[in-house]
């Protein structure tokens, strides 16, 4: 709204990006398909999001975080402390596995309440303090069950949420759906969402236009909080055991997601779909990679050093889309100088 | 001394909890045990070193703790294959030098910002070493530990080094050219560029600098064990961060002197072991390190806005 002559360009360049995305998705399907055992077999396709749907989710709540040109690395260890807490809740103090989840959900958003916190209200760095909560909510988690227990022996009727199909999906998928639905519309069709690309845009001009930086920032944290407790109670039903090493590393591929979908680090410019694109390429090399079984590595069989191997190749590709990204900006905005160039040397068109 | 009084305080925090130690725990102090505690923790004072100085060109780095496993076992298979042990030490550097030259090429050049930068290098080095490696411990042959001298000679070399090391990064930042254009770059990129320095190639030579600091540190922690694990330097980066951070390194760049890195590193590394002879369990010290790093940016913060106010 902000720049209405450049919004077509813009809307064209993302509809690019997420062509590219779609495009590096068929190729991995492509190739999955010819390497491994059964990759588009009906099973595995729903195995692919069973086993990822927490990645996605925090993904998606990412996304209005990196809007804003913040970032929250603590989410991963959030939902360390969050499923430790519902085990415990669960299993020594007989709550009941929903209202223990609501619990999960109340505390992460708790949690996100002091990133936002100490982000807006004492104006200190995101990375920093999220670096600090990153080691603060692991280690709680690691205390309450004293470095090494585990919560396990959850009823049949929870556990069905990680497990069971419904109406022929995964259960789990249905809350995805959900969130996804819910943070869309909240990026894209409501003042909230609009202020963020604004705040990440230009924070000061922000403030100027009336927006509420502080209130509007830290309820992405907030909101990012709240998620990673839902993620982790689906991690914990898929599992059937709540541990504190749950989550580890999940910051990274949500952020990798986000990147890849062509939200810019720096904040300003994104959008939930891009988002949704980068989490099926990620989610889909992870399950590939486990799938192919001719094919050897320093020895050893793809399939047995699939988690490494999907790991390293995580982080170059977060590479090469962040280089990418700058690299087209740059490009762009040289393009742009050109046709102004263009534009105010001929300022009388000749027809 | 009002100048450096975050660093007093650190010191005396420090202070205070070894005489409360003195008092309830006097064998916490008997001088064999307290000397390898103290060697054991150099290789982390190394790094730390090297982060103090990334946070001071307004940066971050928390690939190092991968950086550090990937030297380790880089020197220990060049050892191994029966090399001698210059050759495995000048290998680490490289090797360090290389993995500090891509975070810098990436960040200084590209403009894209270190957290993400280094977060997806950790990521990539920490998979390639477990892919490689697959985990496995690492035999070292004979006469690599304590530099192939006796048990104390070896701990001197260790101390001594990193003393050394302190004094020379100390020296520099604060009386030489290149030092002085970190602090410069870190306050203010821009007036430093206009100031005639280059904001992009202080940058990329602070992020060498930590590789070759990596390297070094790795190489101290290998000579003090026959083994060497490819997790070595797993954690060691927020251990690093927090130790500058508490040390009164401003996270915001520009601000900190590297010897309030020393007090801060002893402070940290000596919550686990207090917590043991205070007899409480173990647990907690992730904890107690995430809640000290906040504390540490929350003081930060509180000077910040006073300065503000007062000026």
């Amino acid at each position: 709204m902000s720049q209405p002559t450049n919004q077509p360009k813009w809307t064209a360049l993302l509809a690019k990006h997420e062509t590219v995305l779609l495009a590096v998705i068929l190729v991995e399907i492509l190739l999955f398909q010819n390497l491994g055992r059964n990759f588009l077999a009906e099973s595995n396709v729903s195995n692919i999001f069973r086993h990822s749907v927490e990645i996605g989710l925090l993904a998606l709540v990412m996304t209005p975080v990196i809007l804003t040109g913040g970032i929250d690395l603590s989410l991963g260890s959030m939902m360390g402390l969050c499923a430790v807490v519902f085990g415990l809740l669960v299993k020594q103090y007989d709550v009941s596995p929903w209202l223990a989840a609501v619990a999960a959900i109340s505390l992460g958003a708790f949690g996100g309440m002091g990133n936002a916190f100490l982000i807006t209200r004492m104006n200190l760095p995101p990375l920093i303090v999220t670096l600090g909560t990153f080691s603060l909510f692991r280690g709680l988690a690691e205390a309450l069950t004293k470095g090494s227990e585990a919560y396990s022996g959850f009823p049949q009727g929870f556990l069905n949420l990680g497990n069971a199909n419904v109406l022929g999906l995964p259960a789990q998928l249905w809350v995805f759906f959900l969130v996804t639905l819910l943070v869309w519309l909240l990026v894209h069709r409501t003042v909230w969402g609009r202020s963020l690309q604004a705040i990440g845009f230009a924070p000061q001009g922000a403030r100027y236009a009336g927006i509420s930086v502080e209130r509007n920032t830290g309820m992405a944290y907030i909101l990012a909080g709240a998620i990673a407790g839902l993620a982790a109670v689906i991690l914990v039903a898929r599992l059937g055991e709540a541990r504190a090493n749950v989550g580890i590393g999940y910051e990274l591929l949500a952020i990798t997601a986000v990147v890849l979908g062509g939200t810019s680090i720096f904040g300003g410019s994104g959008s939930i779909s891009g988002t949704l694109l980068g989490y099926v390429a990620i989610a889909i090399l992870n399950n590939g990679l486990s799938r192919i079984t001719a094919h050897q590595i320093f020895d050893q069989p793809v399939s047995s050093v699939a988690r490494e191997l999907s790991g390293m190749l995580t982080g170059l590709l977060l590479l090469l889309a962040l280089a990418a990204g700058v690299l087209l900006k740059s490009l762009a905005t040289r393009r742009a100088r050109r046709q102004s160039l263009v534009t105010t040397t001929n300022p009388t068109p000749s027809t | 001394m009002k100048k450096y009084s975050r660093e007093w305080s650190v010191a005396a925090a420090f202070g205070l909890l070894m005489l409360s130690l003195l008092i309830v725990a006097p064998h916490f102090f008997q001088w064999q045990p307290l000397l390898s505690r103290v060697t054991s923790q150099m290789p982390a004072m190394v790094v730390a070193l090297g982060v103090a100085m990334v946070i001071i060109s307004r940066q971050i780095d928390i690939s190092i703790g991968a950086q550090f496993s990937m030297c380790a076992v880089i020197a220990g298979l060049v050892a191994a294959s029966g090399l001698p042990l210059g050759v495995a030490i000048l290998a680490a550097i490289a090797a360090g030098a290389l993995m500090g030259a891509l975070n810098g090429l990436l960040v200084a050049y590209l403009g894209l910002p270190s957290i993400v930068v280094t977060l997806a290098t950790m990521v990539t080095w920490q998979e390639a070493l477990r892919l490689w490696q697959q985990g496995r411990l690492l035999n070292l042959p004979e006469g690599i530990q304590w530099f192939g001298q006796s048990q104390e000679s070896g701990q001197a070399i260790v101390i001594g080094a990193t003393a050394l090391l302190l004094i020379l990064l100390a020296w520099v930042m604060k009386n030489i050219a290149a030092g002085r254009a970190i602090y410069a770059v870190g306050s203010d990129a821009e007036a430093a560029r206009l100031a005639g320095i280059n904001p992009q190639r202080t940058t990329f030579g602070v992020f060498v600098s930590m590789g070759v600091l990596a390297a070094l540190a790795a190489v101290m922690n290998l000579v003090q064990s026959p083994q060497i694990q490819p997790s070595c330097g797993d954690g060691m980066e927020l251990k690093a961060i927090a130790a500058a951070v508490v040390g009164g390194i401003a996270i915001r760049g520009g601000r900190g002197t590297l010897w309030g890195v020393l007090p801060g590193l002893f402070l940290l590394a000596n919550v686990n072991p207090a917590l043991t002879h205070f007899h409480q369990p173990p647990y907690w010290e992730k904890a107690i390190q995430g809640l000290v790093i906040i504390l540490a940016v929350v003081a930060d913060g509180w000077n910040q806005k006073k300065q503000s106010n007062n000026g």
